[in-house]
């Protein structure tokens, strides 16, 4: 058993993405004002269950929100009004796209897929804050996984158990 | 922008259980030859415990990685009841995850709860006989030797039932002893002679009583030995406060708060009891036999006698109060209709205690022949209704007191846990053999309504080693409820409480609640 557990630390330290169950970004950073394409990746389905439906939040100051539609998926939009009216391109948008979903998939769980959107970071959000999208996986017979906890002060992502993927603004490229 | 960063998503990353076999919760027929815990990938196990239905914890060694499942063959003797498997491994990124699940072989709950349910009824006769024979032992032998030398002038002639008592009482508490010793374990009667039955019986409040009354024999026994002098006297007076002491010991009714008051009206109930008892077959005998000092000894009985009876009534009274708490408790316990039936039985005593005594004293002491021969035979029949009230009292040993059923069912205890967006009013229901229901109500903050799409309950106990278990709650007309948990172990469990406020926004609240034994 000792040595098992030598084996499998090795392998763990050796190798990344190499096995994970939470579903996370691919970029990890994005700056401020920028228009950005958030990959989500989805390594495992619930409890070993094909995942059928992703759902995905967008957080405050994310606008002008499209989702890049996926084969064998119907893709479906949620719109809804912004706390505050953001500039896009010139003109004034105060609603939009708040939580997208593509649903009548089937992704096994030894299968790994992943849902892209592409969407504005707000120019007047803090650099070195964190933007969170919540995202749910539906499985069959209602099996849900849902990554969506957002570390309150003084917590850290890694001390949650549901983690929702974590985006790190930084300065606007000049 | 950096391209690959193995740290930042090796840290998120954690194995998750799948299933288990059997699943949790489920009742399987038999002992499982296999337990299975699957996971999403390959983990390798750092710690697995079983705890049993009897609360005790086994370690799980014989276990074989098979792919992503951990393959675990438990003991081969798994009692009857709800096991808690608690497991904790180590995933392939070194992160460790833990949790918990039950399963029922035969039947959910724990053993039967301590009231000789598995003892049966050879025990239970045992435990019976022995306790009557005990009281025949203290109230005859012992009171019947304080009679001898603080009524009857040290008569020893009158000295053979007393002698032939204390020898049935000492056999009575060696044999109480024993059957308490199995009926503490659980066992049957077959175990009568192993030692375990004879320790276990030693180490329930009955080992000092049994211990304390053998001395108030032998004190009875010496001053029988030591013939008519001071010392006899009070040989016999040590005896009966001895064995009034022995008894407040043990018992519902000792044990029972208030304890500065019970314990000493179970010490005067049974002095008094001694006293009164103890005279009845030394002052028969003298009165059969003619013996010139009946008629002193009847004097001194009767003036005597009052204050005993007095002591006892009070007593007594005390002990009923706090024992049946409330009239209705009479007839709808068990224990109240031992009660009651004793309470007739008083009543026949004393009639018959007041024709002898009014009616029938001072004429016998006078020595009218009629008077003497009516009073033998209702001395007598004291005698009989007593022993009918011993095997009587005998019973209460197996009826709780109707104030422990109400502190039974007073076992909820309500923990209030919060978080910044709500709050939870957790009532905790304990039933038998580790069974636990959760009655939960869930409110915003500031009191609102909160109508949470989801409430799990996620409870650990990390002192003994026990994994989180989880369960889902569910939505009742009142709130939410987990109605069938098993948590085999006492002692401070932490509770979480995830509330799915809405699909995208989960919060966590946090206590602790204490299981008793």
């Amino acid at each position: 058993m000792f040595k098992t557990i030598i084996v499998a630390t090795t392998i763990a330290a050796c190798s990344s993405a190499a096995a994970f169950a939470h579903v996370t970004l691919e970029g990890k950073e994005a700056p401020v004002g920028s228009t950005y394409k958030v990959v989500l990746r989805v390594p495992h389905g619930c409890e070993g269950k094909p995942t059928q439906v992703v759902r995905v939040q967008m957080p405050e100051g994310f606008y002008g929100v499209k989702p890049q539609p996926k084969a064998g998926w119907t893709l479906e939009t949620v719109k809804g009004p912004y706390e505050k009216a953001y500039d896009n391109h010139g003109s004034k948008v105060s609603e939009g796209v708040k939580q997208v979903v593509w649903s009548g998939g089937n992704l096994p769980d030894d299968q790994y897929d992943e849902f892209v959107f592409r969407g504005t970071i707000a120019a007047d959000l803090k650099p070195g804050e964190m933007m969170y999208f919540p995202v749910v996986q539906e499985c069959p017979d209602g099996a849900k996984e849902r990554w969506i906890e957002i570390p309150a002060a003084g917590q850290k992502a890694p001390d949650l158990e549901l983690p929702a993927p974590g985006l790190k603004l930084i300065h606007a490229a000049n | 922008m950096l391209l690959w960063l193995p740290l930042a998503t090796a840290a998120f990353a954690h194995a998750s259980l799948n299933s288990t076999e059997p699943p949790d919760g489920a009742v399987v027929a038999a002992a499982p030859g296999v337990i299975r815990l699957i996971f999403n990938e390959p983990v390798s196990p750092t710690s697995l415990k079983l705890t049993k239905p009897d609360r005790s914890s086994v370690p799980l060694e014989d276990v074989v990685v098979k792919g992503n499942a951990l393959e675990i063959t438990p003991p081969a003797d798994l009692q009857t009841g709800t096991h808690l498997l608690s497991w904790r491994v180590v995933s392939e990124d070194g992160h460790p995850i833990g949790g918990s699940f039950v399963f029922s072989v035969g039947h959910a709950g724990g053993p039967p709860p301590d009231t000789a349910a598995d003892s049966g009824w050879p025990v239970w006769a045992g435990l019976w006989t022995g306790k009557v024979m005990l009281y025949l032992g203290i109230f005859f032998g012992i009171g019947g030797v304080f009679a001898i030398f603080w009524f009857v002038g040290g008569d020893t002639a009158t000295r053979k039932p007393s002698l032939i008592a204390l020898g049935i009482g000492s056999a009575g508490a060696l044999i109480s002893l024993g059957f308490q010793g199995l009926d503490a374990v659980g066992e049957g009667i077959s175990l009568l002679f192993s030692g375990s039955a004879w320790r276990a019986g030693l180490g329930t409040s009955l080992g000092p009583t049994v211990i304390f009354v053998c001395v108030g024999f032998a004190l009875a026994a010496l001053a029988l030995l030591s013939g008519k002098g001071r010392e006899a006297r009070w040989m016999a007076l040590s005896g009966v406060l001895t064995a009034a002491f022995s008894l407040s010991l043990s018992g519902h009714a000792s044990a029972a708060p208030p304890q500065w008051i019970m314990r000493p009206a179970v010490f005067l109930h049974v002095a008094a009891i001694a006293v009164w008892v103890g005279a009845l077959l030394p002052l028969m005998l003298q009165l059969r036999t003619k013996s010139p000092e009946a008629a002193d000894s009847l004097q001194r009985f009767s003036v005597f006698i009052p204050f005993a009876v007095l002591v006892l009534i009070a007593a007594g009274g005390v002990l009923a109060y706090v024992q049946v708490g409330t009239p209705s408790a009479l007839v709808t316990t068990a224990y109240g209709t031992v009660f009651l039936i004793k309470l007739v039985l008083l009543v026949v005593l004393f009639v018959l205690a007041a024709a002898n005594r009014w009616r029938l004293t001072q004429r016998s002491r006078r020595g009218e022949p009629k008077a003497i021969s009516m009073l033998v035979r209702l001395v007598a029949a004291e005698t009989l209704v007593m022993v009918l009230i011993f095997g009587v009292a005998a019973a209460w040993r197996f009826t709780p007191p109707p104030r422990s059923l109400v502190s039974q069912v007073q076992r909820n205890v309500v923990v209030r846990l919060q978080s910044p967006e709500a709050a939870a009013d957790v009532t905790v229901r304990q039933g038998d053999g580790g069974a636990v229901s959760l009655s939960i109500k869930i409110t915003g903050k500031d009191g609102q309504p909160l109508d949470p799409v989801e409430v799990t309950a996620v409870l650990a106990n990390p002192q003994a080693g026990v994994e989180p278990i989880r369960r889902k709650a569910e939505k009742i007309e009142a709130g939410w409820t987990v109605p069938d948990l098993v948590l085999p172990l006492a002692g401070r469990w932490s509770l979480r409480l995830d509330v799915l406020i809405t699909d995208f926004d989960i919060t966590r609240l946090e206590g602790e609640i204490e299981i008793r034994p």
